[in-house]
């Protein structure tokens, strides 16, 4: 089987949005822009703060939602969702 | 003495709730099993325990959630115990946070497997307890490990010798302080810190030195109250976890190989079709096949031994009859479904306790939203084929009105169990070999019903911006076998018991009315009884689907199916019972009889109409009770009625010119 390799639209120290990582990408949280308030509220209470660090762990068969590693757990998020959240690549 | 349990969805609280209290509260792997609140007494201890819907934190995301806000707010409860998902400390510690500020002592119990232990887990609870200010302690859940210790501290009020450390810097806690001393309400922190979070629950108290207090913080951290707390809290957590874990383990490496074949790009989709396809087709199929013949075989021996002692005994023949074909008849025509249930209820039951159902929301949680739903939908599905009531009531937990009032609307379309002896009826008798595959394809019709329906209502419902889907992804878990199997043995009494209760009712009015004529005159045939008489009012709407046939039997039964859908096999065969002996498929659909002039074809749109019509009255109520107003639930059953009529009617009436077209 050919191996498919995921080309990164970022690269490590390029800032952007948590949607553009691909598989397996590491990447620091700067800021959530949410604009309803009860959504924005949940991602927060879930961890999704400045600062911490974010895994992309999987990616759905048909590519949306997506499974994030942060504090020991993992969670899923729709792509609509990720793209307002703000990162920074890691690794 | 009252205690009540909280944390964080799929923390393990129920499993806790059922070891205290030895109940058999429903445990799944997903988050958000409990939508209710649920109390019982701990054993032999004069303790209260309330289980509560779980939570990340206490701003309430979805109905399921408010509920426990509300309680711990409201109540009066003498000890909140918070349980904290080992696995997951940092994100459960955030909630512990939260309930701190409460004016109810907290003690943290620390869930942790041995197995988890055996990983590398280890954690330091007295560092925790130290830096926390609440009482830590660990605990097995699963193995009843550091149970009694955890009561001798509650029943001592060993807890209330701590005290919460603070949780913010101290410019925060002196707005906290000087704001909880202008308030008179109980939890003071915990509504001063809402209140500087804007919380919208809380703006009818509007303290002074709010505004500014507000403006403050604002302009030393730039940020929004909300932001800046939940910053803050998880900053602490971070310093707290950092001295209390001395080692933390990878992820449950079973559930990432498990997760390469149940998730895999390709086969995900075709690995959940066979497994729905084995449940239908192992419990009508094969278990329907090997059973249904010897269960049949000793009701009608049984029957005839008390047949025949009655007439010994001098019994008059309507007194014999009542007690066959009344009582006895409706409800043993049920009982040759239960090994079929007992199967489908184990493998739901397995859907449902290994974390498969999770993994499959999150994989169609694309195909749904497209369709207006949420890969939460999924779950009311799959416990809709057990039973729609907690199925509508397990929507609950999707947060966003508009999809969940679709998937309300669309849940009663699958196929309950007590549907199941409808299908199993007719297909065992017009298709004997192959009941399974058509009890299958009828699930699949279902999975097409719901899709069509999702497609022509998604406007209708649609008034929302799109939803979301947040959630966290559970680990897989072996189930317990004890409570497996007491949820399948409760499910499976459950539903002899509604045979032996609400069915005979039903079925001993049916007798009645079908025994006797308008002039009360007993022995009548069937055709002339009041029975027939209700039966034809209504009979012409069937008329199509039963491919130019009016049978009033056929009406009487579909409409019984609103008391219970079980009663639709049950009063065809009370019905036909009173013509001929036996209850099985071949008595009922004798040539000749009330229900001789069914067919293959009149068969399928029969199965169409009383799966996809109005569901029981149960299901109703339980539809109104989450729709939250009359006029969506009638809407939906309107909808329901009238699609299931439709559809039945193509089925019936266009099948058997096709059929008579080509002389079959």
């Amino acid at each position: 089987m050919k191996k498919v390799v995921m080309k990164p639209k970022l690269a490590v120290g390029a800032s952007g949005h948590l949607s553009d990582l691909v598989l397996g990408q590491k990447a620091k949280v700067i800021a959530l822009h949410a604009d309803d308030p009860a959504r924005r509220r949940r991602l927060l209470d879930m961890g999704i703060t400045s600062g911490v660090t974010v895994t992309i762990k999987r990616i759905a068969p048909l590519g949306d939602p997506v499974g994030i590693g942060l504090r020991g757990y993992e969670l899923l998020l729709r792509r609509a969702d990720m793209a307002n959240i703000d990162i920074e690549v890691v690794a | 003495m009252r205690i009540a349990l909280a944390g964080n969805q799929n923390s393990g609280k129920t499993t806790l709730f059922n070891l205290l209290c030895g109940t058999n509260q429903k445990i799944g792997n997903w988050p958000g099993v409990t939508i209710e609140r649920k109390a019982g007494m701990w054993l032999d201890a004069d303790i209260e325990v309330l289980d509560l819907p779980g939570v990340y934190s206490l701003s309430p995301y979805s109905a399921d959630e408010e509920i426990t806000r509300s309680a711990l707010f409201n109540e009066d409860i003498d000890v909140i115990v918070n349980i904290v998902d080992a696995t997951s400390i940092e994100r459960s510690l955030y909630l512990t946070t939260q309930l701190m500020e409460l004016d109810i002592p907290v003690v943290v119990v620390l869930n942790m497997s041995d197995s988890l232990a055996k990983k590398g887990l280890k954690v330091d609870h007295r560092q925790l307890e130290k830096s926390l200010g609440v009482f830590v302690f660990p605990i097995s859940a699963k193995r009843n490990v550091g149970l009694d210790e955890l009561k001798n501290a509650i029943v001592n009020n060993e807890f209330v010798k701590r005290k919460p450390q603070p949780v913010f810097p101290a410019a925060i806690e002196d707005e906290i302080k000087t704001l909880e001393a202008s308030l008179e309400s109980r939890h003071r922190r915990f509504v001063s810190v809402k209140l500087l979070e804007n919380d919208h629950l809380l703006t009818y108290l509007k303290p002074s030195g709010l505004t500014t207090a507000v403006a403050r913080l604002a302009d030393k951290y730039g940020l929004d109250a909300v932001e800046m707390f939940a910053n803050e809290r998880y900053r602490l957590i971070e310093a707290i976890t950092k001295k209390a874990i001395i080692a933390i383990p990878m992820r449950h490496s079973l559930s990432e190989k498990l997760d390469r074949v149940f998730l895999h790009k390709i086969f995900a989709l075709p690995i959940f079709a066979v497994i729905m396809f084995l449940t239908y087709f192992v419990s009508v199929g094969l278990i329907g096949q090997l059973t249904a013949d010897g269960i049949t075989y000793l009701i009608g021996k049984l029957n005839a031994v008390i047949a025949t002692s009655f007439s010994a005994w001098g019994a008059s023949p309507w007194a014999i009859s009542l007690v066959i074909d009344g009582v006895l008849g409706g409800a043993t025509s049920l009982l040759v479904f239960v090994p079929q249930l007992i199967v489908l209820f184990l493998i739901i039951g397995l859907l449902e306790t290994t974390g498969y159902i999770a993994r499959i929301s999150f994989f169609l949680d694309r195909v749904f939203h497209a369709l207006g739903l949420s890969g939460r939908s999924l779950i009311p599905f799959i416990v809709g084929s057990g039973c729609s009531v907690p199925a509508i009531m397990s929507s609950r937990s999707i947060e966003h009105d508009s999809e969940r009032n679709l998937t309300i609307l669309l849940t009663p379309f699958i196929p309950c169990s007590a549907k199941l002896p409808i299908i199993a009826l007719f297909a065992g008798f017009f298709f004997p070999r192959y009941a399974g595959l058509v009890s299958f394809g009828m699930y699949f019709l279902a999975i097409a019903v719901i899709v069509l329906s999702a497609f022509l209502l998604k406007r209708r419902f649609f008034k929302q911006k799109p939803g979301t889907f947040i959630s966290e992804l559970p680990d897989y878990h072996l189930p317990h076998p004890v409570y497996l199997l007491r949820d399948v043995f409760d499910k499976t009494w459950e539903f002899i018991k509604r045979a032996g209760s609400i069915i005979i009712l039903s079925s001993v009015m049916i007798w009645l009315l079908a025994s006797f004529s308008w002039r009360f005159e007993y022995g009548v045939d069937p055709s002339r009884s009041m029975l027939a008489g209700i039966g034809s009012l209504i009979s012409w709407l069937f008329y199509p689907m039963l491919g130019g046939n009016l049978s009033w039997g056929a009406a009487v039964a579909a409409l019984q199916g609103l008391i219970a859908k079980e009663n639709v096999v049950a009063s065809m065969a009370v019905i036909s019972g009173l013509a001929s002996e036996g209850t099985d498929g071949a008595a009922i659909f004798a040539a000749g009889g009330l229900f001789g002039f069914f067919t293959p074809v009149t068969a399928l749109a029969f199965i169409v109409f009383n799966l996809f019509s109005a569901p029981c009255v149960a299901s109703i109520a339980a539809m109104r009770r989450e729709f939250k107003t009359k006029r969506l639930m009638l809407q939906a059953i309107v909808f329901q009625t009238s699609l299931a009529w439709v559809l039945a009617s193509l089925i019936g009436g266009l099948g058997t010119l096709i059929a008579q077209g080509f002389g079959l």
